[in-house]
C-alpha cells in the first residue's frame, strides 16, 4: 500500500516527537465531533456533547482522543506494517463497534488540521503530504479486516 | 442553513484573509498539488512548472471567488451561477476533488491562524465550503 521513504519516515518521526499527545488527542477527537456531528453517534456513553465547548471540555472525549493518538504513535514506529499493527483494532471496530471506515478518514483529516494549527509554517505542503499519507495508510489498515 | 453564529465565524475568518487572496490562494494550490498529485491534471498550465506568478494569479482568482461567496452566503446559487456553468460545461472537475481542496483550505487556515483557528471556525468553514462545492457541481447533470 503506502510506501514511506527514509525521508518520509524522518520527517514524520521528527514532527511527531514534538506532538503533545495529551493536548492533540482531545483536540483531534473533539474537532471531529464538532465539525462532523454525525460522528457523535458512536459516543452516546460519553456524556454531554451538546455544544462545542461541552465537547472540547469533555474528559471522556479527551481520554479517548489520547488513546487514539497513542495508537497512532505506535503505528508511526511501524510504518511498513500498518495492516499488522492495526489488525486487532480493525476487527474490534468492525465486529464490536460497527464504525463506518469513512470515520477513520475524517479523523485523519482532522488530525492533519490540528497538526497544521500547532506547527504553523513548519507544516509545509511537503510535511502535510507525508502526514496525509500516514493517516490514509492508517485509515486503510483500520478498514482492512472489515467483512 | 447557516446560523447567525456560523455566518459571523465565516466573516471573521474572511476578514483575516481579505487582502491576501493571492498568497493564500497560491499556497492552497501548492498544497493541493503536493498532497493530491492527481489534481494537477485539472491545471495543466499551472502544475507543469508551478511558476510562482501563475500560482499567485490563479490563487487570487480562486480566493476572490470564495470572497464573493462570503458576500453572498444567503444566495450562493445566484452569486456562483456563472462559476457553476463553467465547472459543469468546461472544467468538469470530478466532484470527488472538492473535499480534497477543502481539506487543503482548512490546513491553510489552521497553519496561518493557529491558536486563533477555533473549532467553531473550522466547523463553520467546512460547512460553508462544502455548500460552495455543492453549488459548483449542481449543474453537472
Amino acid at each position: 500500500m503506502s510506501n514511506f521513504t527514509a525521508e518520509d519516515k524522518a520527517a514524520i518521526t521528527s514532527l511527531w516527537a514534538k506532538v503533545n499527545v495529551e493536548d492533540a488527542g482531545g483536540e483531534t477527537l473533539g474537532r471531529l465531533l464538532v465539525v462532523y456531528p454525525w460522528t457523535q453517534r458512536f459516543f452516546d456513553s460519553f456524556g454531554s456533547l451538546s455544544s462545542p465547548s461541552a465537547i472540547m471540555g469533555n474528559p471522556k472525549v479527551k481520554a479517548h482522543g489520547v488513546k487514539v493518538l497513542t495508537s497512532l504513535g505506535e503505528a508511526i514506529k511501524n510504518l511498513d506494517d500498518l495492516k499488522g499493527t492495526f489488525g486487532q483494532l480493525s476487527e474490534l471496530h468492525c465486529d464490536k463497534l460497527h464504525v463506518d471506515p469513512e470515520n477513520f478518514r475524517l479523523l485523519g483529516n482532522v488530525l492533519v488540521c490540528v497538526l497544521a494549527r500547532n506547527f504553523g509554517k513548519e507544516f509545509t505542503p511537503q510535511v502535510q503530504a507525508v502526514f496525509q499519507k500516514v493517516v490514509a495508510g492508517v485509515a486503510t489498515a483500520m478498514a482492512h479486516k472489515y467483512h | 442553513m447557516l446560523s447567525a453564529q456560523e455566518r459571523a465565524q465565516i466573516t471573521q475568518v474572511w476578514d483575516l484573509i481579505a487582502g491576501h487572496e493571492a498568497q493564500f490562494g497560491a499556497e492552497l494550490l501548492l498544497r493541493l498539488f503536493t498532497v493530491y498529485p492527481s489534481t494537477k491534471g485539472y491545471f495543466p498550465h499551472l502544475s507543469a512548472c508551478q511558476d510562482a506568478t501563475q500560482l499567485l494569479s490563479h490563487g487570487q482568482r480562486m480566493l476572490a471567488a470564495v470572497g464573493a461567496a462570503v458576500q453572498h452566503m444567503d444566495d450562493l446559487r445566484a452569486a456562483l451561477s456563472p462559476l457553476a456553468d463553467l465547472h459543469a460545461l468546461v472544467l468538469r472537475v470530478d466532484p470527488a476533488n472538492f473535499p480534497l481542496l477543502i481539506q487543503c483550505f482548512q490546513v491553510v487556515l489552521a497553519s496561518h491562524l493557529q491558536d486563533e483557528f477555533t473549532v467553531e471556525m473550522q466547523a463553520a468553514w467546512d460547512k460553508f465550503l462544502t455548500g460552495v462545492a455543492v453549488v459548483l457541481t449542481e449543474k453537472y447533470r
